[in-house]
């Protein structure tokens, strides 16, 4: 079983990646809605992914990488960036930060999942 | 592949939070200009506004809306230089941002009576284009002058520092407290969201870091939150909030600090994007709450409403067999537990669905704002919402009623600032909306202005009626339909548009009750009084001429035996209206009008033993019926097919018999008696 991170403000935003990742069999997802909110379940229970929103009040989405990059615990947990920001300056300031993947806002059930899956490190097969 | 996920279906849940963020950016517009008037800058607000913008441009791409994805961005790309910069935008900058955002929520508002969003109008899109997003030189910044370690200042934004500064300046505490997450204190409820949940009661939560700690028994999860706050409570309440023994907190002063360590004050150009979310903890949404379609709730309160009728059935038929000799007192005592249950489910959903009177009102700035300049009167809002909480079904009611007045205060009561210096008033106009709940089951809503006041001889002449001699009858003449003709209200009432409205929803759908009160030169005042809720009511039951009604238990003013011997007869009026008796109250001579005569049931069959006292603006009126069945809850149907909606008849009803009972508004039903109106018919 993969345990997922989803760290959205916007619950609207948690619940539409959670509807397309269920597609992917074997996962469970905790949800979070503020960055430290985060930054307190990760340092608390292991995940094997966390999707994380940039743009949030109190701790912002570099901010929580960039706290998650310093641990030495987490330095590997795979971090998949969703963004309004989709141009190529802001990918790669993120992935600068640490983030292990970038996706950009809308995005598509389909790109999600393929992203998704090929962080999982033992991405189980799809039930469709 | 799984193509299947269709977005659409986040829709309903998207146009909720949209219009969030739509009218926190409103209010937070509006404070920031305020904020501007009064030379001085609002940062936060800014920061909380570009970040809704920009929560609705990425939600909006990922449902399909486009036509908002496109406004959204353009304001948000303008606000985002005044953000980096750390000055306001304009005033005119502020019109079209409103101006953005109004289209926005009619695209919202669109969208969620199932309508297509509109393509944002080209001239709009232009303005926003043409708006000049130098946002002008760096406001300029005091250094920090807390005694922090350098590392903490250096993660504050200039803000933050500038909020500390100000709050220590005020008078505020500044405190630095610290809070270990562990699996122990998440099992006990005790997180970062709950912390700050509490904390927020208590103090300001100016800024929290969190902070990497070495892993140990005591720091399980190997971090910590250092939560800065300004407070003015005591440090037990700060500690019992954190969870944490009071000696480690510690104080932040704010002094003459000599010397700040280069770069530990960071370069207020730093951008603002969506990297950097260090906002503060007033991002407008409000956290722990659950957003629910109205819908669902509806729902909820419709089966509750079939488990209500359920248990008169039941009651009903213990009653049957109670009747034939069966001992039923266990099953009565279940059929009593049964129906306090079911009030204590009833509260409870009541309560979800009551929605704040603040969120009614916060809406009102924004309305005076643009009526302002379209006008050219200067207005000045007080609201007094204080806690008051109503149904959002009645919320949604009233406010196009809200709308109505307040556009006529500023529209036409209030005087042009020329005409107000001229009269000796000051030149800023006072508009005051407040409310309370005057019960537990009514609100009052006052909506006063200052302005000219009402004309009753001007009203008369254009109404072609006789001058009220009254506040009462002024107000009947003014909802008359079709008098809200404009020179009427402009040059003489101040008042008149849409009054006819304000009357049908506030008494007619809502079943409250609308008062004036005018003085020519002075100003108006309109008092409402609507119940918090509707739909499930408690209601006496009681039986007239064989039939049997009901009236909701909050318009009873009282119920008294009727003793033949002391009705005073008089003269009927009106010709054909109905006898009419009067019984003393305290003093206080009360008409006292048969049921059965007004519903032309057999009066014959009437013993009249038995009046409900009910105030009609103030003054009492009774209504004679044969006999009281008890109080019990009932859900009003509501009666909108117009061929049976009759004055005095606000809902029908079941009471477990499967008969329609009919719910009588006798308020109403008193009012269509005064005015000699003919009295409905009764088909039962």
């Amino acid at each position: 079983m993969s345990s997922i991170l989803v760290v959205d403000d916007s619950k609207v935003m948690r619940d539409i990646v959670v509807a397309c990742l269920r597609a992917i069999s074997g996962t469970s997802f905790v949800h979070a809605s503020t960055g430290l909110e985060a930054i307190e379940r990760l340092s608390l229970a292991p995940f094997d992914l966390m999707v994380l929103d940039l743009n949030m009040p109190d701790v912002g989405g570099i901010e929580v990488l960039e706290f998650v990059r310093g641990q030495d615990r987490l330095r590997e947990l795979p971090v998949l960036i969703v963004t309004t920001r989709g141009d190529e300056e802001s990918r790669e300031r993120v992935l600068r930060a640490g983030a292990t993947a970038f996706l950009a806002k809308p995005f598509t059930p389909d790109a999600i999942i393929a992203q998704v899956r090929a962080l999982l490190p033992q991405a189980v097969e799809s039930r469709a | 592949m799984t193509g299947s996920t269709d977005l659409k279906e986040f829709l309903a849940a998207y146009l909720v939070e949209a219009e969030e963020h739509v009218s926190s950016a409103n209010a937070r517009l509006l404070a920031l200009e305020a904020a501007e008037r009064s030379g001085t800058h609002d940062p936060k607000a800014l920061r909380d506004i570009f970040r809704s913008l920009h929560t609705l441009k990425g939600l909006s791409a990922m449902v399909g809306v486009e036509p908002i994805v496109g406004i959204a961005h353009r304001m948000e790309a303008f606000v985002r230089g005044f953000d980096r910069a750390g000055t306001a935008p304009s005033l005119q900058a502020t019109d079209v941002l409103l101006k953005g955002l109004q289209a926005i929520a009619q695209r919202v508002a669109a969208l969620a009576r199932g309508e297509a969003a509109a393509p944002p109008p080209p001239e709009l899109l232009a303005e926003l284009d043409a708006l000049d997003a130098k946002a002008g030189p760096l406001a300029e910044r005091s250094g920090p002058d807390l005694d922090l370690e350098p590392e903490l200042v250096a993660k504050l934004v200039p803000f933050e520092v500038e909020q500390l500064v100000r709050g220590i300046a005020g008078g505020q505490r500044g405190v630095l407290a610290e809070f270990v997450p562990s699996p122990a204190r998440a099992a006990e409820g005790l997180s970062i969201n709950t912390v700050r949940e509490r904390l927020a009661a208590v103090a300001e939560i100016v800024r929290v870091l969190p902070r990497a700690l070495p892993l140990s028994p005591e720091s399980p999860g190997g971090l910590s939150f250092q939560l800065i706050l300004l407070t003015q409570a005591a440090d037990e309440q700060i500690a019992a909030a954190v969870g944490v023994p009071v000696a480690s907190l510690r104080p932040i002063r704010s002094g003459a600090v000599a010397d700040v360590p280069a770069g530990a004050f960071p370069d207020a150009s730093v951008p603002f994007d969506d990297g950097d979310g260090a906002d503060g903890f007033a991002a407008g949404v409000r956290r722990g709450i659950v957003r629910v379609d109205v819908n669902r709730l509806d729902e909820a309160m419709e089966g509750l409403a079939t488990l209500i009728v359920t248990r008169f059935r039941l009651a009903r038929a213990v009653a049957d067999l109670a009747a034939r000799g069966v001992n039923t007192r266990e099953l009565a005592d279940v059929v009593a537990d049964n129906a306090r249950q079911l009030r204590t489910l009833r509260a409870a959903i009541v309560r979800v669905r009551m929605v704040p009177v603040s969120d009614l009102l916060d809406r009102v700035p924004l309305l005076v704002r643009g009526l302002q300049r379209t006008t050219h009167r200067s207005v000045r809002v007080e609201l007094e919402g204080g806690d008051a909480e109503l149904d959002k079904s009645v919320s949604e009611r009233l406010f196009p009623v809200i709308v109505h007045l307040v556009r006529n205060a500023v529209d036409h009561a209030i005087e042009t600032p020329d005409e107000r210096a001229r009269r000796g008033k000051p030149e800023e106009g006072l508009l005051r909306i407040s409310c309370r709940a005057r019960s537990n089951t009514r609100l009052e809503l006052t909506v006063s202005d200052d302005g000219r006041g009402i004309d009753s001889q001007a009203v008369a002449r254009k109404a072609g009626r006789p001058v009220p001699d009254t506040a009462a009858g002024l107000l009947a003449l003014l909802c008359i339909p079709g008098l809200s003709t404009r020179d009427v209200a402009t040059t003489t009432s101040g008042r008149g548009m849409g009054m006819e409205i304000v009357k049908r929803i506030v008494v007619d759908e809502l079943g409250g009750e609308l008062e004036l009160e005018t003085h020519v030169g002075t100003g108006t005042r309109f008092t409402l009084r609507v119940p918090l809720t509707i739909s499930i009511v408690d209601a006496f039951a009681f039986e007239c001429a064989g039939q049997r009604f009901v009236v909701p238990v909050s318009t009873v003013d009282e119920i008294v035996e009727v003793d033949r011997s002391e009705l005073v007869q008089v003269p009927a009026h009106h010709g054909g209206g109905p006898e009419l008796d009067v019984i003393l109250r305290r003093g206080q001579a009360v008409p006292v009008v048969k049921l059965a005569s007004i519903f032309r049931l057999d009066a014959a069959a009437s013993a009249a033993g038995k009046a409900i006292i009910v105030r009609r603006a103030g003054a009492p009126i009774a209504f004679a019926v044969d006999r009281m069945l008890g109080q019990q809850e009932v859900v009003i149907r509501p009666m909108n097919d117009t061929l049976v909606r009759a004055p005095g008849v606000s809902g029908a009803t079941d009471l477990g018999d499967g008969r329609p009972t009919l719910v009588l508004d006798l308020v109403a039903l008193g009012t269509t008696l005064n005015a000699g109106a003919p009295a409905p018919r009764v088909v039962a």
